[in-house]
């Protein structure tokens, strides 16, 4: 294409062709390339089947809240967790924060919500797996585990769920390991992911950004360190109350 | 598969903790007085601490919250007047020893009303924070908080710690 400015009318009539034409192709090439790249499906996959294949593990955590006040302003809040995790039936997740500190406790029989700065906890009754006992707790009890889609052996179908573009943005650096960097796009939220390279693909941090609030508050989990051979003991997956501790309830939804 | 859309809580548990605190503590930082005095979560689905299932976040615990603050203003203000009611009246029951069936009337009303308050919230409703001047009480092993005589018992509602209107 001339790169001169036409003033002719001939020449104006070519360009909105030209231009009409581009469009039609470009529609055409977003048609034919998948909207979720496969590698950024492939790259996920790995990770979440890698992460499912994990017996027990615990991962440390560093997390991130953006707020958004009413009048607009962000406001972010800082916590670290701890997770331990022992499939089918075990999670220990520990978070202390900027004012909170919470502990949550499955033994594969029951669930305790724990604060022990306030001195009380709740307990109920939970399924026998991981996975139902994730669920019951959210659809019971609208509890959850920052993240705890991760914890699922189906995390990659719960992840994909209503998303509608992914890509592959490219290699980066977290916490000093090399990953790929994954970013998806779903109806209310848009999410990336650090897949670290090579034979261990571990999630190594997570970004969730809400589309539906004003100024797009960010959730964001880093993982500082992943053992894959923890050693656990009795009193991992235990609950036990400290002196003083009272029992509260846990209302149901 | 199970749709999963209302990860939202733990950020919604976050953010009432942080108010319920930021409410108790008395030398909350700026920054969450700020928070506080903002209604910053209140009234809005807040963000979600996970990717999946972000629609079925609920806004119901925060529009509690919301108006939980007022009717604990509303409780407290209503504390005082009774308190202040309660006041003129021994005033009047000590100047007037011999006190009339009407007099004895309105005492008894007013007991009642002692009991529980006008404007108290409604019993069963969920409070993030719990007013001013609060003083714990066991009965029957269980642990109430008297305000101003409305009772609170704690709980966990999702992840957040709250008090439940007795």
């Amino acid at each position: 294409m001339k790169s001169s400015v036409h003033r002719r009318p001939t020449a104006a009539l070519s360009r909105c062709f030209a231009i009409a034409a581009l469009t039609t192709l470009s529609v055409a090439a977003q048609a034919q390339s998948p909207a979720i790249a496969p590698e950024a499906k492939q790259l996920l996959k790995a990770s979440t089947d890698f992460l499912a294949s994990q017996q027990r593990f615990s991962a440390d955590t560093r997390n991130t809240l953006e707020i958004v006040l009413k009048s607009g302003q962000k406001i972010e809040f800082n916590s670290t967790g701890r997770q331990y995790v022992q499939r089918p039936n075990k999670l220990r997740s520990e978070r202390s924060g900027d004012l909170i500190e919470q502990v949550f406790v499955y033994d594969g029989k029951s669930l305790t919500l724990y604060q022990p700065q306030e001195k009380v906890y709740a307990q109920v009754a939970a399924p026998a797996t991981l996975e139902e006992m994730l669920d019951f707790a959210r659809e019971k009890y609208d509890v959850v585990a920052p993240f705890g889609d991760l914890l699922f052996r189906n995390a990659y179908d719960i992840l994909m769920d209503g998303v509608t573009e992914g890509i592959v943005v490219g290699k980066a650096v977290i916490e000093g390991i090399v990953c790929d960097h994954l970013a998806f796009r779903g109806e209310y939220v848009d999410w990336q992911i650090w897949v670290q390279e090579g034979a261990q693909p571990l999630p190594r941090r997570i970004v969730i950004t809400t589309l539906d609030l004003p100024n797009a508050p960010q959730f964001a989990v880093t993982v500082t360190r992943w053992n894959l051979e923890p050693s656990f003991d009795a009193q991992t997956f235990m609950f036990t109350p400290q002196a003083g501790a009272k029992q509260i309830d846990l209302l149901p939804r | 598969m199970i749709r999963t859309r209302n990860l939202k809580a733990l950020a919604v548990t976050t953010a009432l903790a942080l108010l319920y605190l930021a409410g108790v503590a008395p030398d909350a930082p700026t920054g969450l007085t700020l928070l506080q005095e903002a209604h910053a979560i209140v009234g809005a689905p807040l963000t979600p601490v996970s990717a999946a299932g972000v629609a079925r976040r609920t806004t119901r615990r925060v529009v509690v919250a919301e108006s939980t603050a007022t009717q604990a203003s509303a409780a407290n203000s209503a504390a005082a007047q009774q308190q202040a009611a309660t006041a003129q009246q021994q005033s009047a029951t000590a100047q007037q020893q011999s006190a009339t069936a009407q007099q004895q009337s309105a005492t008894a009303q007013q007991q009642a009303a002692a009991a529980r308050p006008p404007g108290a919230p409604a019993v069963g409703a969920v409070v993030s924070t719990l007013p001013a001047g609060c003083k714990p009480e066991t009965r029957s092993g269980v642990e109430y908080q008297n305000c101003g005589g409305v009772y609170y018992r704690a709980a966990f509602q999702g992840n957040n710690l709250v008090y439940v209107v007795q």
